[in-house]
């Protein structure tokens, strides 16, 4: 195989650097014997005699040799060994979390430390990294993770009892299941709304171009205000509303709740999704529309068979735009009684209970970064002639 | 003056040129012709070090390249590129002074250049001076890009494709107007083309490379001539070498005097080259033409005999 | 010259400048002023003790709000346009993948969340939402400023450097002018955003212009909720003209 000289993968060397340097040095886990004292910190040395994190740390230092000549075999090499330390993390945490925790602390809580923390951070670019050098797929790319998941997953269901994290779960746990819903149906009936108005109000502006001034117009002005303040706006004229109509009242339509948070949502979603639709229409390429019509496609025939499957992918990436923007939107919306994860955060930043803060950030992360991933995927394979 | 000996530059496994030795005197114009990939550009670059050449000597002068610092390498030397590579967000008057800004000259005397500059390659200023790139014809913004290079009055204009982009007429329009302008400014020029007409009709040296080797050089008549290998010959138009020959040649340098014959009633303007003379003979079924001055009228004759006897210098 | 044309240079300086200044004159008359309006907040809460947000002065909390706006996105602009050309010079290549992929995946983080997660590391007052502003308002002004020095064509870039340009001449009068407008919609995207996301200031202990709203909110007092969603809504509003006249004049 003929291996030109390549120089060394500096991004790669450096990351791995720091991660060794991090994990030996600052602190991997606290325990706590309850929930009011603050934790004793360890590090990842100080746990049963630091041989374990020595071992993980080798292959860590094997990486940053192995960056110095990257060619194809090394880094994939390096792709095994990120993917077999990502998986190996939360079950080093749960080793120490059997050894830290003795019986006589049954109340016991365990946080994650911050070298843990950063340990995660740069292992995932590293990833990144790799998964950029290599030329894989995005799919392929969102596979890397599952031993990672694994990894966490049988850890929490079966030996991070203690972890404070889990803990906080499991005392809200159905609390936390009806957010997720609350939150999730929010944010869907918000995205499919605004793509029903959306695109009944693009159709409106294609006809008249005072329309279209207009509504780019009255959209701009909506988004530019901040979410807050439009939530905050809401409530008044829904609460006197919900006051005078009866029927509204039964559907659940006051001054707080899901009322407010659904008219702001769908505000703020109508701009991306108005501008991604009207783009996606308006850019078939105008060759196409030229020969269907030389062909004797009517008007409707036209939109219907050329025009609209050809903006479809576009029409998905506002979609996918709106959708993670609806999602951070509706965490805010929590403090206007809507429900959903931000309850979490909120309440946590109240109580000053960071694990609880974290129950609701992490997950609005993790939606977020799915949605995006699914709708995306979804967009890509939509694309004429495959991906582009 | 400018000299390469045995210049070699290595692109990873592959040698982009080969131990190349060649010498541009002062004031010629020198043509590197090859096919795509056979260096030319390469060459071209490693002179002002935009590429740094792996081995063998480049001398300015007499003195290496590399001893320069490479910026005021660059500040010396005039470069023209095939898609101008002006900056799009200045005007054609600040493009044009670009260098001898950077040379801190005063700003007056900047000014006085580019209007000079300016009226040189026919860009009037009062129209010209505020425009912007994009609002140019490729011709217009060439001649800007032509008008930049020679800014700082550099002593040598490297040139790549400079016409390549161009419309036929245009870039004929442009082939001639640089050859006046080297008539006049004495530049020493190298120049960049896979244009054998181009080359022919502006080059003093001919260099033809093939694979990054020199495979022959010499004037272009040498070349036309007596060509090193069936190669050369093929490029220099195989069968069509007497008509490019013939392309070289003025009507006036080999036009008899008026005689006591009739006039032939078919004109030519001095001007014009013998393959022009032989194109117009050819069309009006004839063997004789009237040679004409700017003002149509009649300064000498040329015949088909005297056309087959002629040979370039 | 058609007079069309003329009529719109002349008295264009305060025409174009007109959206920002009454944005910016409404919002400092009311800031100043909210306190004689009190008749017309009696009328929204006629039961109420209290209809003007007298915690702290608004003044203040306006101040307050811009200052930490402010100093995330000035630093945000300094880190983040250093960062992309960084990552655009020799030197820094190997990392332009990285940097890339990362301003991308960023921005699909709710800003809220980075938020929430800037306490846990930080704890509460004005740092940790400094820190996330920035590192939320980063993202945009990397992402923007890479686009607009990738669009340069490469063509322009090796003439200036054949006319004798060093690397830093070329950055200063070449690249990064050419990549103005992109860098500036990037900054308007990160500001905006940053005025959003700071109103949530109270929660993690930080008091601006969301104060009185979300005091509102828990008091179930409209007019406070009122007093701030205008002021907040003013300020962005302004903020976003005046960049909107910015990248026209571009």
């Amino acid at each position: 195989m003929g291996e030109t000289r390549q120089s060394p993968n500096w991004v790669l060397s450096s990351l791995m650097l720091a991660a060794t340097a991090a994990w030996l040095t600052l602190d991997a886990v606290s325990v706590a014997p309850n929930r009011i004292v603050p934790g004793t910190p360890y590090a990842a040395l100080e746990v049963v005699g630091g041989w374990p994190a020595l071992l993980m740390a080798v292959p860590m230092l094997a990486v940053v040799v192995l960056a110095w000549r990257p060619n194809r075999k090394g880094l994939t090499l390096s792709l095994g060994v990120v993917m077999a330390l990502l998986a190996l993390l939360p079950l080093w945490l749960a080793a120490a979390t059997a050894v830290l925790v003795t019986p006589d602390m049954p109340q016991a809580r365990v946080g994650i430390g911050s070298a843990l923390w950063l340990l995660l951070f740069l292992l995932l670019l590293v990833l990144i990294e790799l998964r950029t050098r290599l030329g894989m797929s995005r799919a392929l790319g969102w596979l890397l993770l599952v031993p990672m998941l694994l990894g966490w997953w049988l850890a929490l269901s079966l030996w991070l009892e203690p972890l404070a994290l889990l803990r906080e779960y499991h005392a809200r746990s159905d609390q936390f299941a009806s957010a997720v819903q609350q939150h999730l149906a929010l944010v869907g009936a918000a995205v499919g709304a605004s793509l029903v108005v959306a695109s009944l109000l693009v159709l409106a502006m294609r006809r008249h171009t005072g329309v279209r001034r207009v509504g780019f117009g009255v959209l701009n002005f909506l988004q530019t205000i901040p979410s807050l303040a439009l939530f905050g706006l809401l409530l008044a004229p829904l609460a006197w509303l919900g006051a005078r109509v009866d029927w509204l009242a039964a559907l659940g339509v006051s001054g707080i709740g899901w009322a407010p948070a659904f008219l702001a949502l769908l505000g703020y979603s109508l701009l991306p999704m108005v501008r991604n639709i009207f783009v996606a229409l308006e850019e078939v390429d105008p060759a196409v529309i030229e020969s269907a019509r030389g062909m004797g496609m009517a008007r409707r025939q036209v939109f219907l068979q050329v025009r609209l499957p050809l903006a479809l992918p576009v029409v998905l990436e506002g979609v996918r735009i709106t959708t993670v923007q609806a999602i951070g939107l509706t965490a805010v919306a929590a403090l206007i009684g809507a429900g959903g994860l931000g309850t979490f955060i909120f309440q946590g930043l109240g109580q000053a209970a960071m694990d609880m803060v974290l129950l609701g950030a992490l997950p609005i992360i993790g939606l977020a970064l799915v949605a995006d991933a699914l709708i995306g995927a979804l967009s890509e394979r939509l694309r004429p002639g495959g991906a582009a | 003056m400018i000299e390469l000996f045995d210049v070699t530059k290595r692109f990873g496994d592959e040698t982009a040129v080969d131990g190349i030795s060649l010498r541009v005197e002062k004031g010629e114009l020198c043509a590197l012709v090859g096919t795509s990939g056979c260096g030319k550009s390469t060459t071209l670059r490693m002179i002002n070090r935009l590429i740094e050449h792996d081995g063998g000597e480049i001398h300015l002068d007499g003195q290496p390249v590399r001893s320069f610092d490479e910026v005021a390498l660059r500040r010396r030397i005039g470069y023209v590129i095939q898609s101008t590579g002006l900056f799009p967000h200045w005007t054609v008057a600040r493009n044009i002074g670009l260098v001898p800004r950077l040379l801190k000259w005063p700003k007056g005397k900047v000014r006085d250049r580019v209007e000079e500059l300016m009226q040189l390659l026919g860009l009037p200023v009062a129209e010209f001076a505020d425009k912007y790139p994009r609002q140019l014809s490729g011709g217009q913004a060439q001649r800007v890009g032509v008008a930049r290079a020679l800014a700082a009055d550099p002593d040598i204009l490297l040139m790549d494709e400079p016409f390549g982009a161009l419309d036929p007429i245009t870039r004929a329009t442009l082939q001639d107007e640089l050859r006046v302008l080297q008539a006049r400014l004495h530049k020493t020029v190298v120049f960049v083309t896979h244009d054998m007409d181009e080359a022919l009709a502006l080059a003093d040296r001919l260099v033809v490379m093939h694979q990054g080797r020199i495979v022959q050089q010499g004037s272009p008549v040498e070349l036309l001539r007596e060509p090193a290998n069936p190669f050369v010959e093929s490029l220099l138009g195989g069968m069509d070498r007497g008509l490019k020959e013939a392309a070289l040649i003025q009507v006036s340098e080999h036009m008899l005097p008026l005689g006591p014959r009739l006039l032939a009633s078919e004109r030519i303007p001095y001007g014009a080259s013998l393959s022009q003379a032989l194109s117009v003979m050819l069309w009006h079924r004839v063997d004789r033409l009237t040679v004409v001055d700017e003002e149509d009228i009649p300064i000498g004759e040329l015949s088909l005999r005297r056309l087959l006897g002629a040979k370039a210098a | 010259m058609s007079s069309a044309t003329s009529s719109t240079t002349h008295g264009s300086a305060v025409q174009r400048w007109l959206a920002p200044i009454v944005w910016l004159s409404l919002l400092l008359l009311l800031t100043l002023g909210m306190g004689h309006l009190e008749w017309l907040f009696r009328l929204l809460e006629p039961d109420l003790r209290q209809v003007i947000y007298r915690r702290a002065d608004f003044l203040t909390l306006l101040g307050q709000h811009v200052l930490v706006v402010g100093i995330a996105s000035l630093l945000a602009v300094a880190l983040g346009v250093a960062a992309a050309v960084a990552v655009t010079r020799e030197f820094g290549r190997d990392f332009l993948p990285l940097v890339s992929q990362l301003a991308s995946i960023g921005q699909t983080f709710p800003p809220v969340a980075v938020l929430a997660l800037a306490v846990p590391a930080l704890g509460f007052g004005t740092l940790p939402i400094i820190v996330a502003l920035l590192l939320y308002g980063l993202l945009p002004i990397v992402r923007n400023t890479l686009a607009g020095i990738g669009s340069i064509d490469p063509q322009v870039h090796e003439a200036a450097r054949a006319m004798g340009m060093t690397p830093w001449q070329v950055l200063r009068q070449v690249e990064l002018p050419l990549a103005a407008p992109f860098i500036l919609a990037g900054i308007r995207t990160s500001v905006t955003i940053n005025i959003a996301t700071a109103a949530l200031g109270t929660t993690v202990g930080a008091s601006n212009l969301g104060d009185p709203i979300i005091s509102g909110i828990v008091n179930g007092n409209t007019a406070y909720i009122v007093q701030g969603a205008v002021l907040i809504g003013l300020l962005a509003l302004a903020v976003d003209s005046l960049f909107e006249r910015l990248q026209r004049r571009g």
